[in-house]
């Protein structure tokens, strides 16, 4: 619009403010409008609920996940089972569980990362025993399994009195310490696998 | 022209209030109303006086801005500083003065009426404007047809380009050229002033 300032009609169109202020506050009434909506940081972060269900939605998959390979694998697993005829340690407690939730494992507490450092120890002398098929589906479920407690633990530091994330994050930590504890506990006296 | 009007003032002042502004709107998108409020407080002029002249009514512009700042908020992530902030409000503006028309019609008000709102606005601009001639414009820009005085607003009083004005506004370019064209030939009429060159 430069080009013609001493164009008449562009010297008193220059001259119009920009600028009209409103003959009321208008405040009041935006801010009534955007209490009703989430906070943009909220919603970038799929608001709240939707994560969690989300994340609820992961854990539920690896579940599924565990079960279909649980099908799949029991009676290979099985027939592993019977022709691994050494005698094995007792395992671990099931029962071991985090003291408190958050990602660091000295927070999860003294009983629970022992028993997951025994445990972790004794499945992968196992492991190393299973054909390369079997081996890589247990591999893929335990990642599935520790990659759930990873983003549930991040989004429990981010809400860490929510008891939903705090129940699907036990969850996860008990289905890795079974998973764990079902293969260390494969060439024992039971055949049977709880994957 | 690419990203619109934005900020005025010298350098530094500019980059101080565009840093602040900056600060601002990362405040607001972590959800602090508070910084949304003074965002509110350094645009909500601006963008009354594009929708005021856009809608040619008071009443329908203070709704519009409402919208626009309430959109606003709800879009701050889509913000994504490639624009001037004040850029990014005005196309919301638009968008809402163009929203606001299509549901609600636009004819049902009369040039007379237009031009008794016209009269009413220098009452907002304490400034060092000779009244007179801004009311002359202000008037005729009322009488306008509507095409004409959208792209005249958004092009000739607020500055920008072709190509802005014909994305904020959904037209072609051409049709852009041709009511900036159309309006300017008017204002000139109803204003009694000489007919450009190139006009």
């Amino acid at each position: 619009m430069s080009e013609s300032r001493r164009d008449p009609l562009d010297e008193l169109l220059a001259r119009v403010p920009r600028e009209v202020a409103p003959e009321r506050d208008l405040w009041p009434a935006i801010r009534a409008g955007i209490e009703a909506e989430p906070r943009p940081a909220e919603r970038a972060r799929g608001g709240a609920h939707p994560r969690w269900f989300q994340l609820a939605a992961g854990v539920l998959l690896v579940l599924a996940s565990s079960l279909t390979t649980y099908v799949l694998t029991r009676q290979s697993l099985q027939q592993e089972a019977a022709q691994i005829a050494r005698e094995t340690l007792p395992a671990p407690s099931l029962t071991a569980t985090p003291a408190s939730f958050g990602l660091a494992p000295e927070a999860l507490g003294v009983e629970y990362v022992q028993t997951r450092a025994e445990l972790d120890k004794r499945f992968e002398q196992r492991l190393a025993t299973l054909p390369p098929v079997t081996r890589a589906k247990v591999e893929r479920n335990l990642a599935e399994i520790r990659k759930a407690s990873s983003e549930i633990a991040a989004a429990l530091a981010e809400n860490p009195s929510d008891p939903l994330l705090q129940e699907l994050l036990l969850s996860t930590y008990r289905n890795e310490i079974r998973l764990l504890t079902d293969v260390s506990q494969l060439p024992s006296t039971s055949t049977r696998v709880d994957l | 022209m690419s990203t619109g009007p934005g900020l005025q003032g010298s350098g530094t002042t500019t980059d101080r209030l565009a840093f602040t502004e900056g600060a601002l709107i990362e405040a607001a998108r972590a959800g602090d109303k508070r910084a949304f409020e003074r965002l509110y407080r350094l645009h909500s002029g601006k963008v009354m006086g594009l929708c005021l002249r856009m809608t040619r009514r008071r009443d329908v512009a203070e709704d519009c801005v409402q919208q626009t700042f309430i959109r606003a908020w709800r879009n701050l992530d889509a913000f994504e500083g490639r624009s001037a902030f004040s850029t990014w409000l005005h196309r919301i503006a638009v968008n809402e003065v163009l929203s606001h028309a299509r549901n609600h019609g636009t004819r049902s008000e009369s040039d007379e009426e237009a031009v008794a709102e016209a009269d009413t606005a220098p009452q907002a601009f304490p400034d060092g404007h000779d009244t007179s001639d801004v009311m002359d414009v202000e008037r005729a820009l009322a009488t306008l047809p509507e095409g004409s005085r959208h792209v005249v607003v958004l092009q000739a009083i607020y500055g920008y380009s072709h190509e802005e004005v014909a994305q904020m506004l959904g037209i072609a370019v051409g049709t852009c050229k041709a009511q900036l064209h159309r309006g300017r030939r008017l204002l000139r009429e109803r204003m009694g002033l000489p007919e450009a060159s190139d006009e």
